[in-house]
């Protein structure tokens, strides 16, 4: 994979912070939020200074059982095109089922049914789109019944019959393996780590005993532990901070970067 | 051919969501708990986007936003096709139409804001 570096989730509330802070060298943006011929002056400007900026995806939906939205897909692509981007990505999860919106990256059960269904997905979205595809592990609250495969198994299958690259959030791992008891050395063991195209880190807080992945707290120690669990096996071509909401002073988002780049070496 | 299991997918995952979104049963084999914690997660989320969309209708109603808001969510679940925007503006009609919020004044051309 192509060398990203250290990056953070470019967001309109932060535009100028991730303009000025030192040492990005590569960003994300929600693609949901972005219109291809409208993109904001901020993104054009991070173009124009040659960082890459990821197109992201949120609504794809690849775990549902309904066929590939063939619409959100073309938006995807396009962005990717409009943004002379390396690679797109979005989660292995289902957002919608039953004429419902759940409005968040719902867990997939870990059955052969779905990674059946989620392969084909992934293959529809692959024909559809001009770069690579990466798929990230999502933090769940809940777990489904009847798992057949462990989270690792699950998406080294989907890898090697999609050929796609994944997106490790470690953060999202760390909520795993505190609300449902994933393994996260077994995880790191199963996954095709040669595959990683990149890494999220986020922060996030627990409430009553479950830790809730909400973008909008500081990365926990135990989060760059995880990371750094992931470094002592591969050197990720990339890692990006994603920050949502609450949005904190530069200095802090500075130092999360640098605790990142510390774990790293 | 992936219909069989898109069948079953379809029905599971219709399931889940209904529990989590329309009042549906949990589902079995589900922690009836983690459920709830789910359910709530996913409410906050809306009634947070809703509120950054709306902040003005959150104002207006304080502490009754909360309540309010997770009233109308149990009686209208997000539909796939709603953008954020509609469920927001939807819940501000429904307030209005309940009394809880005071009807949009209506702007006349001829009456220059004071």
């Amino acid at each position: 994979m192509e060398k990203l570096g250290v990056g953070i989730g470019w967001r309109p509330e932060i535009d100028l912070t991730v303009e000025r802070l030192p040492g990005v060298d590569f960003v994300e943006v929600v693609a949901e939020n972005l219109h291809v011929g409208h993109l904001p002056e901020s993104v054009l400007l991070l173009r124009e200074r040659g960082v890459p900026v990821l197109p992201h995806a949120v609504s794809l939906s690849l775990g549902g059982a309904e066929p590939v939205d063939a619409q959100r897909v073309a938006h995807l692509g396009a962005l990717a095109e409009a943004l002379d981007a390396p690679l797109v990505s979005d989660h292995v999860c289902f957002v919608r089922a039953g004429g419902l919106d759940s409005g968040h990256l719902m867990p997939l059960p870990r059955t052969r049914d779905a990674l059946d269904v989620l392969v084909a997905n992934v293959k529809a979205a692959q024909q559809d789109l001009p770069v690579p595809l990466a798929l990230e592990n999502v933090a769940a609250l809940l777990d489904w019944p009847d798992g057949e495969l462990t989270e690792g198994q699950f998406l080294a299958e989907l890898v090697d019959r999609t050929d796609c690259h994944l997106l490790v959030d470690v953060a999202n791992l760390y909520a795993n393996a505190r609300n449902l008891g994933t393994d996260v050395a077994r995880f790191l063991d199963e996954i095709p780590l040669e595959r990683l195209a990149y890494v999220h880190v986020a922060g996030g807080e627990e409430h009553q005993g479950v830790y809730h992945d909400t973008h909008a707290h500081a990365v926990l120690p135990e989060v760059l532990d995880v990371l750094a669990q992931l470094r002592a096996r591969v050197d990720p071509p990339g890692v990006l901070l994603e920050r949502d909401d609450d949005y904190p002073a530069d200095a802090e988002l500075a130092g999360e970067l640098a605790a990142i780049r510390a774990v790293l070496g | 051919m992936t219909q069989p299991q898109r069948d079953r997918l379809a029905a599971a995952q219709a399931e889940l969501l209904r529990a989590l979104l329309a009042g549906g049963d949990v589902p079995a084999g589900f922690d009836a708990e983690r459920v709830r914690v789910e359910r709530r997660a996913l409410l906050a989320k809306r009634r947070g986007i809703v509120e950054m969309i709306r902040p003005d209708v959150a104002a207006e109603l304080g502490e009754r936003f909360r309540p309010l808001f997770d009233a109308y969510a149990a009686a209208h679940p997000k539909e796939v096709g709603t953008r954020f925007r509609d469920d927001a503006n939807r819940f501000a009609d429904w307030a209005v139409a309940r009394g809880e919020l005071a009807p949009p004044r209506r702007r006349r051309w001829w009456r220059r804001a004071t």
